[in-house]
């Protein structure tokens, strides 16, 4: 028939998703060691990240030891029979950091502002070089007593005299208002 | 023309820059509601601690951060497109004056009643002519509160004509007449400088309109042959 070529197709096909699927499974025991897949994690794949906003990794922290073991079966009775140094090993069998480890402050602002000013500063030392030994000289108008004289002339056109400079001065005094 | 540290737009001294300037302001007070708005807004959420892992195609604030600025900017358009018209709008001009642009000085010929030409170069500074730049040896008189034609041409290569206190700027291209239209509303001094790089002297060909009243022009045009 026609659709015989098509299922042998889709039976190929199926065999070698599943043997891919195998050998992931099989690839993925072999990546993350003796650990227990406990959950979805981010964003299921079996790896462990401390995320704030994702509080239950995928996997556990530390592969499975027979002490460990056992301190899960004393898990499993009354929480008050175990003690303080014991809570904390199940903590980290399970976890890197505790939530209050992942949002510690780094420091890292104050590496990051140093070397901007360190930048900035040596910027600024490129600058003065140039100003002394690359830039011409300004121009005689920038002299104070030529900026006054053109400040003069300048309300003396009334220059500017709605909002500008000619309206801060006061014609009939001869001062600034 | 503009002081030390002048960051906004000289005062006007013609009709339309006058409107020019009003729709300069209204522009930015509308841009700088959406500055602040937007700062806030990045601000707060730079520095609140909400957390929202499943966020995805949220029709309402699309619909609303669309809507919203159109509307904005149709505020914006409304002004603005009546002004575009509004400076094309027909004058009936008293007078004409051409310019003509070279390299490196403007010509000014006054030709509706008696022939009057003469070149127009940048003078040289000194503490007593004293606005470097900009001052020059002969100034361009317009009588007060009439409707002037100006056309500018250019005998080289292209430079622009303008005046930023009347709004008036136009390119100045050689073999090709370029018409402006304005009126100047209060006496004085209006400074402009050449405004299309044409040269090593491009920035030393200014422009000086010298705004006097009707009764001064007419003396100035019947004793200048």
């Amino acid at each position: 028939m026609a659709l015989n070529p098509m299922y042998r197709r889709a039976l190929a096909l199926t065999i070698q998703q599943v043997s891919r699927q195998q050998t992931a499974a099989a690839s993925t025991v072999s990546k993350i060691g003796n650990r227990d897949v406990v959950g979805f994690g981010m964003n299921g794949t079996p790896s462990y990240i401390d995320r704030v906003d994702f509080p239950m990794p995928a996997i556990r922290f530390k592969e499975n030891t027979p002490d460990i073991q056992a301190l899960r079966e004393k898990e499993k009775e009354d929480w008050k029979k175990l003690t303080l140094e014991e809570k904390k090993a199940l903590y980290r069998a399970s976890f890197c950091q505790t939530f209050a480890e992942m949002k510690a402050p780094t420091g890292e602002w104050k590496s990051v502002l140093g070397i901007t000013l360190i930048l900035s500063s040596l910027g600024i030392w490129i600058y003065m070089w140039m100003k002394m030994y690359v830039y011409d000289d300004l121009p005689e108008s920038f002299k104070p007593e030529h900026q006054e004289a053109q400040l003069k002339r300048m309300i003396g056109l009334g220059a500017n005299p709605v909002q500008g400079i000619s309206s801060k001065w006061d014609y009939a005094k001869g001062d600034w208002k | 023309m503009p002081t030390w540290g002048c960051l906004g737009l000289q005062d006007s001294a013609s009709p339309l820059m006058e409107q020019l300037t009003y729709f300069h302001d209204h522009t930015m007070f509308i841009l700088i509601l959406i500055t602040t708005l937007v700062g806030y807004i990045l601000i707060n959420s730079t520095l609140n601690s909400l957390i929202n892992r499943f966020l995805l195609e949220n029709q309402e604030i699309e619909i609303i951060w669309t809507v919203l600025p159109a509307i904005i900017l149709i505020f914006i358009a409304m002004p603005s497109l009546r002004l575009l018209y509004l400076l094309d709008e027909t004058n009936n001009s008293s007078i004409t004056i051409k310019t003509i642009g070279h390299q490196w000085y403007w010509s000014y010929e006054y030709s509706d009643f008696l022939d009057v030409e003469f070149d127009s170069f940048m003078a040289p500074y000194s503490i007593d002519s004293n606005l470097r730049l900009l001052d020059v040896d002969n100034r361009i008189p317009i009588p007060l509160n009439t409707q002037i034609r100006l056309i500018i041409s250019a005998a080289d290569v292209i430079h622009s004509w303008t005046i930023p206190s009347l709004g008036v700027k136009a390119d100045a291209i050689p073999g090709r007449l370029n018409q402006v239209s304005f009126l100047v509303n209060r006496p004085g001094l209006f400074y402009g400088q050449c405004s299309e790089i044409c040269g090593a002297n491009h920035s030393f060909m200014p422009i000086l309109i010298e705004s006097i009243s009707v009764d001064s022009f007419l003396n100035w045009v019947s004793s200048n042959p």
